[in-house]
């Protein structure tokens, strides 16, 4: 007896969901229907930037031919979600099919927070998303001219390094007082916006942005800051956040989460016990995750329930994240921002080698409870593993120690 | 070469040198000319008197050889340096071969309408804190204590412990802003309102009159006493009158020489290279480098790091170096502690694995520790936090990663789930990747997989062998 389970989105997470489901459904007990909105199958969005550095969209495809060939999975690429009826248990997408459902998961993922300043839609307006956003940009790029990202969080300096890429000379707008607020701490900010100032990028934290302004052609023509300093270009890249897409959920009748996303419990289940949400679009217990390894986390845990295993539920997010940009190494993880009570904090700033690194222990400093590194996160894997754990040996000689 | 050595001045600095010139083997004659009726005390300790701590009697220094004179009460009003002569208030003249002034500095007034009465004293209820008879007989009431300096702490927390009702007045941002960081000073002006000092920072005093005090932020406070923190100002009328030269002290070079060939100047009333008086241990050390020369030693003195240790017993601090001193283009690398929930804070520069500048606060045994490595200058130990928190390296034992702990964030696996998997089979490190799926997300963990892998084959391996 195969049911039908209904996946709205084909990202990184609503297809992880699809292949764990195919590899723990030994029954096959789903028959699964994906609606994916844009016009190819999953792919790696965190490495979008290597996509502008020359990698090509099949390099970043995550689905393979058998994915493709299996029987019991019917992918729809152009196909977006219109409505779901709960009562009659179907789906409707916007070019009119129904499609009934006896599991339904929304993977709706998120779209870009674009401020509403005024010109924010004009001509020569970007987000940084998708393939087809970093098709357009590149489009519109024209080397030696500078072009505006606003946004100085991961994303944000993405964007500028594809920008970068491209032969411009990117300006990053940052209200934050300093680069990437949310994973980095004051000190992570400083070297981070020195190494990759070197790299040519100019930098303006703690400012906002006015305007959008237009030229005679309803073109973008420059950017005007909130202290009435003007930046001349003709490319505007908004990477200021991201919104959980939610919209489906009003007309459905089902929960909203204060801040947005689909309002679920820590088994990523809506208040209707058939629908699921998970990754982006998922307020578990309140709270959305904008990282591929939590998205990760639902989807094993919504797999196990569709095989009726249920029980699990979603363990708290690690929001550890480390990456490079711009050549620059950062690294972020557990409470790297000191916000348990009582923790003590430790940071080493090397001027000759532009690193940082701070630890954040329990008050007898035996406990890794979190950290930021900048410029030199080779200690990350040592590290991460052991947050919430005693450290194994003096953090100088875990953070300095060596390569191995 | 028959008048021997004249030094006039009886502070520290006087009262070092004359010891250490017979340590050394000085063999003419030594004179010292004090002007307090009183013998030498250590006047760096004064608060500890004030915070009755410590009596008067307890900063008297040691006695000196039987054969230096020392002649108390007695004040030079002249230098004749053709006749090599020091003249003084009650009509005798000491010749000298070789002259010291240790004249020492008297409290600087600050330009404060009201401050000073017509006779050129000070006006009632104003005082300074700079002899022992300063800090005898301190009314009860309120004081306020002008300048947060590190006299003016001192001061402010030791009538504090005496429960006396204190105020402290600094212009700066934050009590030592010359001598603390931005967090360490926040630290200290925390523990000095929670003991009860009010603190008035960013404040100057503008007009006193006898019972108040009022600032130029508005405030009028209301005061019995005012104490002038508000630092000093060397004794250079001397050594001007007898032509040498001088500028805010008694100019000096590397034999601490003034610009007579027969005439030194040391501790408070001297100046060498720019350096800013008022602090004890280049004193000491001068006198030190002095006596050397003196008895015919190579010596030569080059400055002293200054080491400052705030003497309270109610929070430790202390700044070794001076803050911002280029250190902050040079190759150097910074260690901060912060503990805010403790009142802990440590920051260290280093530069070559020496310390260049350091503060530190509520971490007693971190001080000692690192004022060793300054004075030695030691390299600091690997492990910095364990320098900062007292302890040693062994404190973080070289424990196991734990079975629990996540190696691959991406797809969630532990270090025991790679441990199974080499147990059921997996040994080789595709194989454990392709059953786990650790490293196959962003890829981060890769190195931390292959440590694993390679613990476990060489644990299997030997205990295959045995």
């Amino acid at each position: 007896m195969t049911g039908t389970l209904v996946v709205i989105g084909h990202g990184m997470v609503g297809h992880r969901l699809v292949t764990d489901l195919r590899v723990k459904d030994r029954a096959d007990a789903w028959r699964i229907v994906v609606l994916a909105e844009e016009s190819r199958p999953a792919y790696d969005r965190t490495a979008l930037s290597s996509y502008m550095a020359g990698k090509s969209a099949h390099d970043l495809t995550l689905v393979d031919h058998d994915f493709l060939r299996d029987p019991l999975v019917d992918l729809r690429l152009g196909t977006v979600a219109a409505s779901v009826d709960r009562g009659s248990q179907t789906v409707t997408t916007t070019d009119g099919t129904d499609l009934g459902y006896d599991a339904l998961v929304l993977a709706t993922g998120s779209r870009p927070f674009v401020p509403p300043v005024p010109g924010h839609d004009a001509p020569g307006c970007f987000v940084y998303r998708t393939i087809d956003d970093l098709d357009a940009i590149r489009a519109a790029a024209v080397s030696g001219r500078p072009g505006v990202v606003i946004g100085g969080g991961l994303l944000g300096l993405e964007a500028a390094n594809a920008l970068r890429l491209l032969g411009m000379r990117p300006h990053v707008v940052e209200m934050a007082s300093r680069l990437m607020p949310l994973q980095v701490d004051d000190g992570g900010g400083r070297v981070l916006a020195k190494l990759v100032g070197e790299l040519g990028l100019r930098l303006h934290c703690g400012a906002a942005i006015r305007s959008v302004d237009t030229g005679t052609d309803g073109r973008v023509c420059g950017v005007t800051l909130a202290d009435g300093s003007v930046l001349d270009t003709e490319l505007v890249v908004f990477s200021a956040g991201i919104r959980p897409r939610d919209e489906l959920a009003g007309p459905a009748g089902l929960g909203r989460a204060q801040r947005g996303g689909f309002l679920v419990d820590d088994q990523c289940r809506t208040s209707d016990e058939r629908i699921w949400a998970v990754g982006e679009c998922a307020a578990v217990n309140g709270r959305c995750y904008g990282l591929a390894a939590p998205g990760y986390r639902m989807a094993e845990i919504v797999v196990q329930q569709l095989l009726g295993f249920g029980g699990a539920a979603l363990p708290l997010p690690d929001v550890s994240t480390k990456l490079k940009l711009l050549g620059v190494d950062v690294a972020s993880f557990g409470d790297a921002h000191a916000m348990t009570a009582g923790v003590l904090e430790i940071s080493y700033v090397d001027n000759t080698d532009s690193t940082y690194a701070k630890l954040v222990l329990s008050p007898d400093a035996r406990v890794l409870l979190g950290g930021v590194l900048a410029g030199d996160a080779s200690a990350y894997p040592v590290l991460r593993p052991l947050v919430g754990h005693e450290l194994t040996a003096p953090p100088e000689q875990l953070l300095f120690g060596g390569a191995n | 070469m028959n008048y021997g050595t004249l030094i006039v001045g009886n502070g520290p600095a006087a009262h070092r040198l004359a010891g250490q010139l017979r340590h050394h083997g000085h063999q003419g004659a030594i004179t010292v000319l004090g002007a307090e009726p009183r013998p030498a005390y250590n006047r760096a300790l004064l608060t500890s008197v004030l915070a009755c701590t410590l009596s008067a009697d307890d900063l008297v220094l040691p006695r000196l050889p039987e054969n230096v004179q020392v002649r108390l009460g007695i004040t030079a009003t002249r230098i004749d340096r053709v006749r090599r002569a020091v003249y003084t208030d009650d009509g005798t003249v000491y010749r000298y071969d070789q002259l010291v002034l240790a004249t020492g500095a008297r409290p600087n007034a600050p330009a404060i309408t009201g401050l000073t009465s017509s006779d050129g004293g000070f006006s009632e209820g104003v005082r300074a804190i700079r002899t022992v008879s300063d800090c005898e007989d301190i009314p009860d009431g309120r004081t306020i204590v002008l300048g947060g300096g590190v006299l003016g702490v001192e001061t402010a927390l030791a009538l504090r412990h005496r429960g006396q009702d204190v105020v402290l007045v600094h212009p700066g941002p934050y009590a030592m802003d010359d001598l603390l960081d931005e967090s360490s000073g926040r630290l200290l002006l925390v523990h000095l309102e929670n003991v009860g000092v009010k603190v008035f920072p960013g404040a100057r005093a503008a007009e006193y009159a006898p019972g108040k005090l009022a600032l130029d932020d508005g405030h009028v406070l209301d005061a019995d006493t005012l104490l002038l923190c508000t630092g000093i100002r060397p004794n250079i009328e001397l050594a001007r009158a007898a032509g040498l030269a001088v500028r805010t002290g008694v100019l000096i070079d590397d034999h601490l020489r003034t610009s007579d060939p027969h005439i030194y100047a040391i501790g408070d009333c001297s100046e060498h290279r720019g350096a800013k008086p008022g602090h004890i241990a280049p004193a000491w050390e001068q006198a030190e480098q002095l006596a050397r020369l003196l008895t015919g030693h190579n010596a030569r003195y080059v400055g002293t790091r200054l080491v400052v240790r705030l003497r309270t017993s109610s929070i430790d601090v202390a700044s070794f170096g001076s803050p911002g001193e280029n250190t902050d283009r040079l190759a150097t690398e910074s260690v901060t502690l912060s503990d805010p929930a403790r009142g802990r804070y440590a920051r260290l520069i280093l530069r070559d694995q020496r310390i260049v500048h350091a503060v530190l606060v509520g971490l007693p045994r971190a001080i000692a520790s690192i004022s060793q490595l300054v004075s030695r200058s030691l390299p600091v130990p690997s492990s910095r936090l364990a320098l900062l928190l007292g302890t040693s390296a062994d404190h973080w034992s070289n424990a196991e990663l734990p079975d629990d702990a996540v190696i691959c964030v991406c797809n969630n696996v532990t270090k025991k789930a790679l441990t199974c998997a080499w147990r059921d089979g997996a040994r080789e490190l595709t194989n454990l990747v392709r059953t786990t799926r650790a490293t196959t997300g962003c890829g981060s963990c890769q190195r931390a997989v292959e440590r694993i892998y390679r613990s476990l084959s060489s644990t299997t391996e030997t205990s295959g062998a045995t």
